[in-house]
């Protein structure tokens, strides 16, 4: 467990020893402001008119409004933050050649993968912190929200978050381009966000495979303040299968050359 | 005295290619063993075997008894490994890139400062380690490399190659530190640079294709190949030259005996004779007594060089 936190911390830091950690902070905090303020200002102008009232009407409060859109538009966000973030993971070490080293040491092959992944997920989180704060804020300034929902649909984006970092993580052990490794993970969230709207405009049992596959989908009923096991599941599930095959793909060093 | 590594019929295969083709070797403690051998003979393949980042397609490792196999966090926490490329995290400044080394390999937490101080002494790094490892100089990052080998005291040292392209001075610091560390361990390395091999190993294993063409000291190497060797006798006195040619055809076992005239009076005469033969003193008493002043008399020695090209014939 040692050997997993001493990675997790290299791995960190190692975000902020380049600008990469604190621009990619910056655009973060930036971005998700900026969709929160325009949210509390639509609601706002929205609830003041004629659209108030059919907002009321069809069951639409506060929370619902702001943070259901709020964090579906982050999850869109994550499509490009998380690349960026698990492009470093094995590409970059395996470019560098760095990797030797780490196999010779003391620590196994699982020790290295969760390590470096926790270390991603610390960053991660730490891109988190913020969001509870725009809520705090605009409960201060006389908001009323739905705690409860919203610290659910907080609890989704995490596991949105992990599941995505899992699956870049695992695209980062197949290549020596750092880039391509970013390149074909945000190919794949693209899919993912394809699924979801393909779930929306078909029906029948194919609509229903759609909605079993997406990410989206299952993320969806997480910002509506709802918790079931098959979606937490669903997410649990994804981030081990692809840490597993990940610790797969790092041993495959014992039949290939390099 | 203890072995501290045993390699016993270990091969490696890549698809269809062998790699390494059953290698067995034993380094005890406070032993240096030059690994040599020609480009892809196996010898970077065979010490990532040693350090656990593969596993051997057959045969076994045991590091002081312990199978690297079976229980591989035990055996790689007694092995400092330097790669034949130095590839150290370079946006990482040295101090705390052997920190984090010292923690992995499991040095406590509170002796962990004193390893990592008394490792950037040992390898002269006290000026650099502040610094970012990507800035450092290619023979600053080789110490670092050998830092990072050296923290958690392993028994064996696995060295690919630590003195390639370095500078003169570099290299002559690089190798003191190397014969200072064999006090109480094993170390394994491997170079292209054949006199170095001399200068500081004990053994020599030449390996070729994977498989080991010979193993043993540079003497032992040397009386293996050669059945005789050249001697050179230079005396004294031109006008002796006949008899001591007379001389030393006296003496069973001497042939092909010739002579030149080196300078001024002295008189070089050479010969083989069978590796076995103690000739020196039999040389130096029949010629003494002929009343002819020898002055010198010098064995023909094979360099490492000669060895390795008509072992690889």
């Amino acid at each position: 467990m040692k050997n997993i936190l001493y990675l997790a911390r290299k791995e960190f830091s190692s975000y902020f020893h380049t600008w990469q950690g604190v621009f990619l902070t910056l655009f973060f905090f930036l971005v998700s402001g900026l969709f929160f303020s325009l949210l509390i200002l639509g609601y706002a102008k929205m609830s003041m008119g004629q659209m108030g009232e059919q907002l009321a009407q069809a069951g639409v409060n506060q929370t619902d409004y702001i943070f259901g859109s709020f964090f579906m538009n982050l999850s869109t966000l994550l499509i490009f933050i998380a690349p960026v973030l698990t492009m470093r993971g094995f590409a970059e070490e395996r470019r560098d050649q760095t990797l030797e080293l780490l196999f010779t040491y003391p620590l196994s092959d699982r020790e290295i993968v969760l390590g470096k992944f926790l270390g991603q997920v610390w960053m991660f989180e730490l891109l988190c912190v913020p969001l509870l704060g725009y809520g705090l804020v605009a409960q201060l300034a006389g908001a009323d929200f739905d705690w409860r929902v919203v610290l659910l649909a907080f609890v989704g984006f995490w596991i949105l978050g992990l599941a995505y970092l899992s699956l870049g993580f695992f695209i980062s052990t197949l290549t020596k381009s750092p880039v391509l490794s970013a390149v074909a993970t945000f190919g794949v969230f693209l899919i993912f966000w394809v699924l979801e709207w393909a779930s929306k405009v078909s029906d029948g049992w194919i609509a229903q495979f759609f909605q079993e596959v997406s990410p989206l989908d299952h993320y969806r009923y997480f910002t509506m303040g709802q918790i079931h096991f098959q979606h937490a599941g669903y997410f649990v599930l994804t981030i081990f299968f692809f840490l597993t095959m990940s610790v797969m793909s790092i041993s495959t060093r014992n039949w290939k050359s390099s | 005295m203890a072995q501290i590594l045993q390699v016993e019929d270990v091969s490696k295969k890549f698809a269809s290619r062998l790699a390494v083709n059953q290698l067995t070797l034993s380094i005890s403690s406070g032993e240096i063993v030059g690994f040599l051998g020609p480009n892809g003979a196996g010898k970077t393949t065979a010490m990532r075997m040693i350090c656990g980042f593969f596993p051997p397609s057959s045969g076994r490792i045991l590091i002081d008894g312990v199978d690297i196999q079976q229980e591989p966090t035990t055996a790689k926490k007694m092995i400092g490994y330097l790669p034949e490329t130095v590839s150290l995290y370079g946006d990482m400044r040295v101090v705390e890139y052997l920190n984090f080394v010292a923690a992995v390999k499991g040095v406590g937490f509170l002796s962990r400062a004193k390893a990592v101080k008394e490792k950037i002494e040992q390898c002269g790094l006290g000026d650099v380690s502040k610094r970012l490892i990507g800035r450092l100089s290619k023979g600053f990052k080789q110490r670092v490399g050998l830092a990072q080998a050296l923290l958690g005291d392993p028994k064996l040292l696995v060295l690919d190659e630590p003195t390639s392209g370095l500078d003169p001075k570099q290299i002559s610091d690089i190798r003191a530190l190397i014969h200072g560390l064999k006090k109480d361990r094993a170390v394994l390395f491997s170079t292209h640079i054949l006199p170095e091999v001399s200068m500081l190993c004990s053994r020599v294993v030449m390996l070729d294709q994977g498989r080991v063409l010979a193993s043993g000291t540079v003497e032992e190497l040397e009386a293996h190949l050669s059945e005789d060797f050249q001697i050179q006798v230079t005396i004294l006195g031109r006008s002796k030259t006949t008899e001591a040619v007379h001389v030393l055809q006296g003496i069973e076992g001497l042939k092909d005996i010739h002579f030149v005239v080196a300078e001024s009076e002295q008189v070089v005469l050479t010969c083989r004779a069978p590796a076995q033969l103690e000739f020196r003193n039999v040389i130096t008493e029949r010629l003494s007594k002929q009343g002819i002043s020898v002055i010198e008399i010098k064995r023909e020695q094979l360099t490492l060089e000669e060895i390795f090209l008509r072992l690889l014939k």
